[in-house]
C-alpha cells in the first residue's frame, strides 16, 4: 500500500544540520574568524558588498563565512538583509576626483599629472603557486611612501578641456531608484549604470569580452582606472556644509571609446563608465564595457551584438535573480510534469493510431515514411 | 493631534486596507470601517480617514478638493502619513473629492496611458449617503449578476465612473466614503442608473 | 521575531504593494510593476507570493500552505514555517479553514468560498513572454490589445501534433480584454478561475508584477471552435480515495514499471478517505 512521503520539516531540520557542520569543518582546527575573512579575504568581501548593494565589509564577510565561501550565496545573504533596512538620508554624490588614490593608471598617456601609482595589484605577479604560503611563511612590510598621495585630476578632464572627449553633463534629475521601483523598458543611462554596478562580475566580463571580440565592438582605451577611498557625506539641516559619515573605497573606471560625430556635431571621444563598491578592477572594467556597448542605439551605431541589446543584458544580469530562477527547477514540477505525461501519451497513442490505419505506407522502409 | 492614529498601526492599518480589498473585489458591497474618530469639523469620515492611515505614506501624492482640509487634515496627514499634498490633479496618487467638486471644470486627474493604465488617481469620495439597493446598476468584474447602490446626489461622479467603460483599461477607481461606511466602485464596473427609486431612510450619514 | 516587523516586510513596503494590488483588482488580469523587494529565500521560490501574503495577512487569518497541491512538500512546510515565525498565525492544511492560502501549482480541490482570497507564486508572468521575449514589445501588445500572435501559436500546435500542446500556464482571457497567465497550473484546473467565489492573487517577486482576479470574474481559456479547451483525464480513479473529479499524481511503485495514480491535492484525499473509513 502506498503511503505518502510525510515528515518534509524533519528533513528540512536535519538537511540544517548537516550544512552547519559541513561548513565548520574538522572541529580540531580553528574556527574561522568574520574578522580574517574581512581582513585576508578582502577580495572575495568587496565582491560580495558589490553585487549586494551594502557597503559593510564586516557583514559581507559574515556572510561568506556563513555560505561557506559561495559567493553567489554570500551575495543572497547581504542583498537579503540589505532590503530591511530602514533609509535614514541620501548622501550627496560622491566626488570620485577628490579619491585618495592608492591606485589610479591610464593607458593612454605614457605619464600623467599625479603619476602612475601601480598601488597594490595583481597585475605583475607572475602566476607562481606560492609554496610558502603553505608553510605560513612571514610577509614582509610594505614600502611606503613618505606621504600619501594629493587628490589628483581625472584624465578625461583633461581631453574634456579640448572638447575632444564627449562631456559628462550633471542635469541634476533625481536618478531613478531600481530598489524601490521595477525598472520599466526602455531605462535611462542612470538607471542601466546601476543594474550594472550591482551585476554580477563573471557575467559583465563576459558580455564585456565578446564586445572586444567583435559583438559590439567599440575600440576601448582604458583612460583611468582609479581606486581609493571617497567621502560619503550626507546634508543635514541647519549645517551649511554637508557632514562627513566616513570613507568608503570605491573603484572606478573610465574607458575612452571610438568617436561619434556628425554634419553638425565635431567628432568626439565617447565614454564607457564602471564604478564598484571596494577593490573591484575587473568589475569596473567590465562594467565600462559594457556601459558603453549599451549606448550604441543613443549614439547612431548598428546594434548587432548582444552586449548591445540594453533588456537582453540588464534583465539576466542580476546573479540573485538568476540563481534564485535557475534553482528554482529543483522544486517539485510533477503537476506540470504529469500534466506534459498525459499529453505525450495521448500525441503518441494518436500517432500510432494514424499509421496503424495507413496501410499504405511500407513497413520496411520507415526512411520514406511521410512527415508528421 | 485632534486627529488620532490607529491605536495599533500594524494591525489596524492591515485590518482597514482589508476592508477596501474586499470592497473593491466585490464592488458595491458595503465595509464598515473601525477607525478612530475625526473632529468634529472635519469634511471627512472616519471611513475616509481610516483609508487615508492605512495607504498614504511619503511616496504618495494627494490632492484635497477645497473645502475638504477643514479641522486641520493637511498638518494631521503630513504628520501621521508624512504624504504629499500636491495641486497638480494629474500628479495625485489618490484625490480626495465630493461629488460636487467633479463638475465644470473636472480636475484633470491622470487616468494612466494604455501601456501603464495603473499609473492613474484613485478617487478618495465624500458621499452625503451611501447604502446597498438603489438608484445605480453595478455588473462587471466581482459582481454576481448585477449590484445596486445608493450614493445619494452623486451625478458628476457617477458620469465620470460610467465613462470609465469606454476608456478601459484607462480610468478611475474609486473608494466611496460616508461616515464610517464604505464601497468602491473599479474602473472595471459597468454603471448605470436604472429607475430611479426612493432612496433607502438609512442611508443618510452622520459625518463621523 | 526579533528585529522584524510582523510577517517580515516593513510597512512602508506592505503599503506600495497594497496599492498595487487595488489598482491589479480594478484591473482583472492587468501585470502591475511594483517595487518587489529581496525575500530571504531565492527567487523562484515564491517570493512573490510571499509577498502578497505578508501584505495581506493580519492576526486573524488562518494560513495555508501548499505546493503542487500538497501542503507536506518541502517548499510548502517551508513557507508556512517562515509565516508562523515571522507572523505568529495559525496556520491549517484544511482548505475550508483557511481564510488565506497560498499556492504553487494547483488550486484545490475543494471549491473556494467567498472571502477566501487564494495567493498564487508565479514564475513568468507575462504569458506573451515565450513568443515574445522583450518587455517593451509585450506591453504594446497588451495595451493594443494585440493577441493573434498567441492564437498563432496554439494553432501551429494543432497542425503539429493534432492537439493544443500546453498543458499548464495555459493562458486565459480575463473579463475578455487582458491574456493572462495563470501562473503554471495545470490547465485541469483553469476552469476554477471562471466566477470564483475567492479573490486570487498573482505574484511574480523576481519579475515584479502583480496581478489579480476578482471573484465573479469571467475567465475564459483561449481555444478555436474546432479545438475547444478541454482539461486532462485519467483512466481510473485516485487509488486511495477513488475520487474521479480531482488532478492526479502519478506515482511509480517499483522498478517494473509499477505504478499508481494518486490526488495531488492531499487534503481532499484524506478528507475523502475519512469518509469513507
Amino acid at each position: 500500500m502506498y503511503v505518502a512521503v510525510k515528515g518534509g520539516e524533519q528533513a528540512i531540520a536535519n538537511a540544517h544540520r548537516w550544512l552547519a557542520d559541513r561548513r565548520r569543518g574538522e572541529r580540531d582546527r580553528p574556527e574561522l574568524s568574520v574578522d580574517q575573512i574581512a581582513g585576508q579575504l578582502n577580495l572575495a568581501v568587496d565582491r560580495v558588498m558589490a553585487e549586494a548593494s551594502l557597503y559593510d565589509p564586516e557583514l559581507a564577510a559574515l556572510a561568506l563565512k556563513q555560505a561557506s565561501g559561495d559567493l553567489v550565496e554570500a551575495v543572497f545573504l547581504l542583498r537579503a538583509y540589505r532590503t530591511t533596512l530602514p533609509r535614514l538620508a541620501e548622501t550627496v554624490p560622491v566626488d570620485t576626483d577628490a579619491m585618495r588614490v592608492e591606485r589610479r593608471i591610464s593607458a593612454t598617456y605614457k605619464d600623467i599629472p599625479g603619476g602612475q601609482v601601480l598601488g597594490p595589484t595583481y597585475d605583475y605577479t607572475h602566476r607562481l603557486l606560492d609554496f610558502m604560503q603553505l608553510a605560513e611563511g612571514e610577509t614582509p612590510e610594505p614600502a611606503r611612501a613618505e606621504q600619501a598621495l594629493e587628490a589628483c585630476p581625472q584624465i578625461l578632464e583633461l581631453l574634456d578641456d579640448e572638447g575632444l572627449v564627449e562631456r559628462e553633463v550633471d542635469d541634476g534629475a533625481a536618478p531613478y531608484d531600481i530598489t524601490r521601483d521595477p525598472p520599466d523598458f526602455p531605462v535611462d543611462r542612470a538607471t542601466r549604470l546601476q543594474m550594472l554596478a550591482r551585476g554580477d562580475e563573471g557575467y559583465l566580463l563576459a558580455l564585456g569580452y565578446s564586445t572586444q571580440r567583435g559583438y559590439g565592438r567599440n575600440h576601448p582605451f582604458a583612460g583611468e582606472i582609479r581606486i581609493g577611498a571617497v567621502e560619503v557625506e550626507i546634508v543635514v539641516e541647519e549645517r551649511e556644509a554637508p557632514v562627513c559619515l566616513g570613507e568608503i573605497t570605491l573603484s572606478e573606471c573610465q574607458m575612452i571609446n571610438q568617436f561619434g560625430g556628425s554634419r553638425e556635431a565635431a567628432p568626439q571621444f565617447t565614454r564607457g563608465y564602471g564604478l564598484a563598491f571596494g577593490r573591484n578592477e575587473r568589475k569596473g572594467m567590465a562594467m565600462a564595457l559594457v556601459d558603453r556597448a549599451l549606448r550604441a542605439e543613443e549614439l547612431g551605431e548598428p546594434v548587432q551584438g548582444p552586449a548591445q541589446q540594453a533588456e537582453f543584458v540588464l534583465a539576466h544580469a542580476d546573479s540573485v535573480e538568476a540563481s534564485g530562477f535557475v534553482s528554482h527547477l529543483k522544486l517539485p514540477h510533477y503537476v506540470d510534469f504529469q500534466s506534459e505525461l498525459e499529453l505525450l501519451r495521448r500525441l503518441r497513442r494518436d500517432h500510432v493510431a494514424r499509421h496503424e490505419s495507413a496501410p499504405s505506407a511500407p513497413a520496411e522502409t520507415p526512411a520514406e515514411e511521410p512527415q508528421a | 493631534m485632534r486627529w488620532k492614529a490607529f491605536p495599533d498601526p500594524v494591525h489596524d492599518g492591515q485590518r482597514q486596507f482589508r476592508r477596501v480589498l474586499a470592497a473593491m473585489a466585490e464592488p458595491g458591497t458595503l465595509q464598515v470601517a473601525e477607525a478612530p474618530a475625526v473632529p468634529d469639523d472635519a469634511a471627512i469620515g472616519a471611513a475616509l480617514w481610516g483609508t487615508l492611515l492605512a495607504l498614504c505614506d511619503l511616496e504618495t501624492r494627494l490632492w484635497i478638493a477645497p473645502g475638504l482640509e477643514a479641522g486641520g487634515l493637511i498638518d494631521a496627514l503630513g504628520f501621521h502619513t508624512g504624504c504629499r499634498v500636491t495641486a497638480a490633479p494629474e500628479e495625485a496618487d489618490f484625490a480626495l473629492v465630493t461629488p460636487a467638486s467633479l463638475s465644470a471644470p473636472a480636475p484633470a486627474f491622470a487616468e494612466g496611458s494604455d501601456a501603464y493604465p495603473d499609473r492613474s488617481t484613485t478617487l478618495l469620495v465624500v458621499l452625503d449617503a451611501l447604502a446597498e439597493e438603489g438608484p445605480w446598476r453595478l455588473a462587471g468584474p466581482g459582481i454576481p449578476g448585477t449590484r445596486t447602490l445608493e450614493v445619494g446626489a452623486a451625478a458628476p461622479l457617477m458620469r465620470r465612473l460610467a465613462a470609465n467603460r469606454a476608456r478601459f483599461p484607462r480610468g478611475l477607481d474609486a473608494i466611496l466614503t460616508c461616515g464610517e461606511r464604505l464601497a468602491a466602485i473599479p474602473r472595471s464596473t459597468r454603471l448605470e442608473a436604472q429607475a430611479l427609486g426612493q432612496p433607502q431612510e438609512d442611508s443618510a450619514c452622520m459625518s463621523q | 521575531m526579533n528585529g522584524y516587523n510582523f510577517a517580515y516586510l516593513d510597512e512602508q513596503t506592505k503599503r506600495m504593494i497594497r496599492r498595487g494590488l487595488l489598482k491589479a483588482v480594478a484591473i482583472p488580469g492587468y501585470q502591475v510593476p511594483f517595487g518587489g523587494r529581496e525575500m530571504p529565500m531565492p527567487y523562484g521560490w515564491g517570493t512573490g507570493g510571499m509577498q502578497l501574503t505578508a501584505s495581506i495577512l493580519g492576526e486573524e487569518d488562518v494560513l495555508k500552505v501548499i505546493d503542487q497541491g500538497a501542503d507536506d512538500t518541502t517548499n510548502a512546510v517551508s513557507i508556512r514555517a517562515f509565516f508562523e515565525r515571522v507572523a505568529g498565525v495559525e496556520t491549517t492544511t484544511a482548505t475550508a479553514d483557511a481564510n488565506v492560502i497560498q499556492t504553487r501549482h494547483r488550486i484545490p480541490e475543494t471549491p473556494l468560498a467567498a472571502g477566501q482570497i487564494l495567493v498564487f507564486q508565479v514564475p513568468i508572468p507575462e504569458p506573451l513572454r515565450f513568443i515574445e521575449p522583450s518587455e517593451e514589445e509585450t506591453r504594446m501588445m497588451h495595451a493594443l490589445e494585440e493577441y493573434g500572435v498567441m492564437h498563432v501559436k496554439l494553432y501551429e500546435d494543432i497542425a503539429r501534433h493534432g492537439h493544443i500542446a500546453t498543458t499548464y500556464a495555459y493562458p486565459v482571457k480575463v473579463d475578455g480584454r487582458y491574456v493572462t497567465d495563470p501562473s503554471p497550473i495545470p490547465k485541469f484546473d483553469n476552469p476554477k478561475l471562471h466566477m470564483s467565489e475567492a479573490l486570487m492573487l498573482f505574484g511574480a517577486g523576481r519579475e515584479k508584477r502583480l496581478y489579480a482576479i476578482p471573484p465573479h470574474t469571467r475567465v475564459e481559456s483561449l481555444d478555436f471552435e474546432d479545438h475547444p479547451f478541454e482539461i486532462q483525464e485519467w483512466d481510473a480513479p485516485c487509488a486511495l480515495c477513488g475520487a474521479r473529479d480531482s488532478f492526479l499524481d502519478e506515482v511509480i511503485t517499483d522498478d517494473r514499471g509499477g505504478r499508481m495514480f494518486v490526488c495531488s491535492d492531499t487534503d481532499y484525499c484524506q478528507n475523502r478517505q475519512e469518509e469513507v473509513a
